[in-house]
């Protein structure tokens, strides 16, 4: 099978690079004295009171788990949205557009190479990861889930990324405008269904007080909530909550109550779905634009 | 081989390219000349696909550009070297040669015959962003002939490099066409252009103002070139005598010794002329037309409007 050239160069490139090296080894460091101070705490605390927390063990898990997903949605942005606009910038687009590539495979190429490279760091952080399987509580399958969560986030923060990258062509600008989006996708979602929630509350209190109604369940953020579908870290607070029954990933909840329904009830199967045809659309447009803006308008 | 009907192609408000005409023939090695802003980088990037045009048809060995499959028969250098970090000179070329689908062996072969060709077999395991200039530049080419292009297309190719660099290169353009290869190139040394082209382009405001083989372009240009008469021992104003009477004189300077003399006869005329001269008993000790050149023609197309206006019009007539 033939392998696409531009993501055979970028990994052979990025593999002489000193950047990836740099960023496993701190990352896999920090994750590391975390994990073992986290097993030395439990130890002491095992001696002084005779007793074995197993939470603080799925701490690590959720401690670990988060990292990992922040550092991907911050790394995943800058790695590709500098793809394409950094090609202009060395004026090698050209080159490339002119031979047999099609922009598709300049696209998939570059944010193949990104995938794999993200992908690798995570797998890189496995044996930090596995401590947790020492002391039970989660499973394989439950890390297969999270790594199905990592995927989707990498895919949709990558191809935003690279979409980015195509439609402007300055690095700089498109990383901003990467980020941007990313923000308004992660905080934006979340700052609308708090205003919304906390309108709705104010409406109740005015005419709870008017009519003498008592009772909070009907409140909460309408059909803003279904914003979040597209929210990655709305969906992987989601999935932690699950696996580790904490309460940090209460996300839905704390937007109001609300009668079940096939999205609420599917909620986690339905935003993974959409992040990963958003991806596909980020993607689409990036190929559309690569040959738009790739183009001087010299005389 | 090349053939360009009626290019049109608009940025916003501004015309680049007003129905362009242009015809390569094959085998060639032809000059595309113009001022800046003349249309000539839009022409190229058009006919090498990276831009659509708003009009006009481009047709290579009698197929249509629109019709795909274009690039396999292009070869593009541009007026830059795009350089990669980080990938040597080997990878750079096995990187352009899978771009076009060779991989493999078949590859390697390609590949290491385009670098001893161009005499960067010794440089190989070098890394692209530290070669020379000129280096970069015949890498630039080896890399557009990866995939056997009939038609290569060069964008200002020798701008910056070094005189011997030059020299070189223009060896190197020469072997290409011995070996068949059409070749357009754009440049603005024109004393360069005359030195290696066969055919020539001379592109202003959008349009093709003239074209033709280098050899009857520059031989029209010398025909409107004035006649300097040098006398010796005298008789200047005999001379002006029989020049004022002549149809084919039309105005006449003399500069100290010589007679500059606007005369549009053939050579036949000119002979005719000479005779005249010597039989009224008059010592002729010269009678040369001006040479002209390729960077003269330039400038007069490129100049006044009124002398542009002339060429065009012997250029329709049949130059």
């Amino acid at each position: 099978m033939k392998m696409n050239p531009v993501y055979k160069r970028e990994m052979m490139v990025s593999s002489r690079s000193m950047r990836m090296p740099l960023i496993i080894t701190v990352f896999n460091g920090i994750l590391a004295v975390v994990a073992l101070l986290n097993m030395y705490s439990n130890v002491v605390q095992v001696r002084l009171t005779a007793d074995v927390q197993y939470s603080s063990f799925l701490d690590l898990y959720e401690f670990v788990a988060t990292i990992e997903f922040v550092m991907l949605m911050f790394i995943m942005p800058a790695i590709t949205s500098g793809t394409i606009s950094g090609e202009r910038e060395r004026r090698t687009l050209d080159l490339m557009l002119t031979t047999g590539l099609n922009s598709w495979e300049i696209v998939s190429g570059k944010l193949g190479a990104a995938l794999v490279t993200m992908f690798l760091v995570i797998v890189s952080s496995f044996p930090v990861f596995a401590l947790v399987f020492v002391y039970g509580g989660i499973t394989g399958r439950d890390v297969l889930f999270m790594l199905l969560c990592f995927v989707t986030s990498a895919l949709f923060a990558g191809s935003l990324g690279i979409c980015c990258s195509s439609l402007f062509k300055r690095s700089t600008v498109a990383t901003v405008a990467a980020y941007g989006v990313l923000a308004l996708t992660v905080a934006g979602t979340l700052a609308v269904n708090s205003f919304a929630y906390s309108m709705a509350r104010m409406n109740w209190n005015q005419s709870g007080y008017t009519m003498g109604m008592i009772g909070e369940q009907t409140v909460n953020s309408g059909g803003f909530l279904y914003t979040l579908l597209v929210n990655p870290a709305a969906t992987f607070l989601l999935i932690l909550q699950g696996q580790t029954a904490s309460g940090a990933g209460g996300v839905l909840e704390m937007y109001g109550t609300r009668p079940s329904g096939l999205i609420l009830d599917h909620w986690l199967a339905f935003s993974i779905v959409i992040q990963l045809a958003l991806s596909g659309v980020f993607v689409a447009a990036a190929v559309k634009m690569v040959r738009k803006k790739g183009i001087g308008r010299n005389a | 081989m090349l053939e360009i009907r009626g290019l049109e192609k608009k940025f916003g408000k501004y015309q680049v390219l007003n129905g362009l005409d242009m015809t390569v023939p094959e085998g060639s090695l032809y000059g595309f000349v113009g001022p800046n802003g003349a249309g000539k980088t839009t022409t190229i990037k058009i006919i090498v696909g990276l831009l659509k045009p708003d009009g006009g048809t481009i047709r290579l060995g009698g197929e249509d550009a629109s019709a795909g499959g274009w690039e396999k028969h292009v070869g593009y250098v541009p007026d830059f070297f795009g350089v990669y970090d980080n990938l040597k000179v080997w990878e750079y070329m096995e990187f352009f040669a899978a771009c076009y689908g060779l991989e493999g062996l078949r590859a390697r072969r390609r590949c290491s015959a385009l670098l001893e060709q161009i005499g960067l077999e010794d440089k190989t395991e070098y890394y692209v962003d530290g070669l020379s200039k000129g280096m970069q530049q015949r890498l630039c080419l080896a890399r557009a002939l990866i995939h056997d292009p009939e038609i290569l297309i060069l964008d200002e190719p020798m701008a910056g490099l070094d005189p011997r660099t030059r020299f070189d290169f223009k060896d190197t353009l020469r072997e290409l066409r011995d070996q068949g290869k059409t070749i357009v190139m754009s440049s603005h040394v024109l004393s360069e252009l005359s030195e290696i082209c066969t055919d020539v382009g001379i592109i202003d405001q959008g349009r093709m103002a003239l074209t033709g083989s280098i050899r009857d372009i520059l031989s029209q240009v010398n025909s409107s070139n004035p006649i300097v008469i040098t006398l010796f021992g005298g008789g200047t104003d005999k001379a002006l005598n029989i020049l004022k009477s002549h149809p084919f004189v039309h105005t006449i300077t003399v500069k100290e010794q010589d007679i500059v003399v606007r005369f549009t006869g053939d050579k036949q005329d000119e002979a005719v002329l000479l005779q005249q001269l010597v039989d009224s008993g008059l010592l002729v000790s010269g009678f040369t037309r001006e040479q002209g050149s390729l960077e003269s023609l330039f400038m007069q197309i490129t100049g006044k409007d009124e002398e542009r206006t002339v060429l065009k019009y012997e250029n329709e007539s049949g130059l």
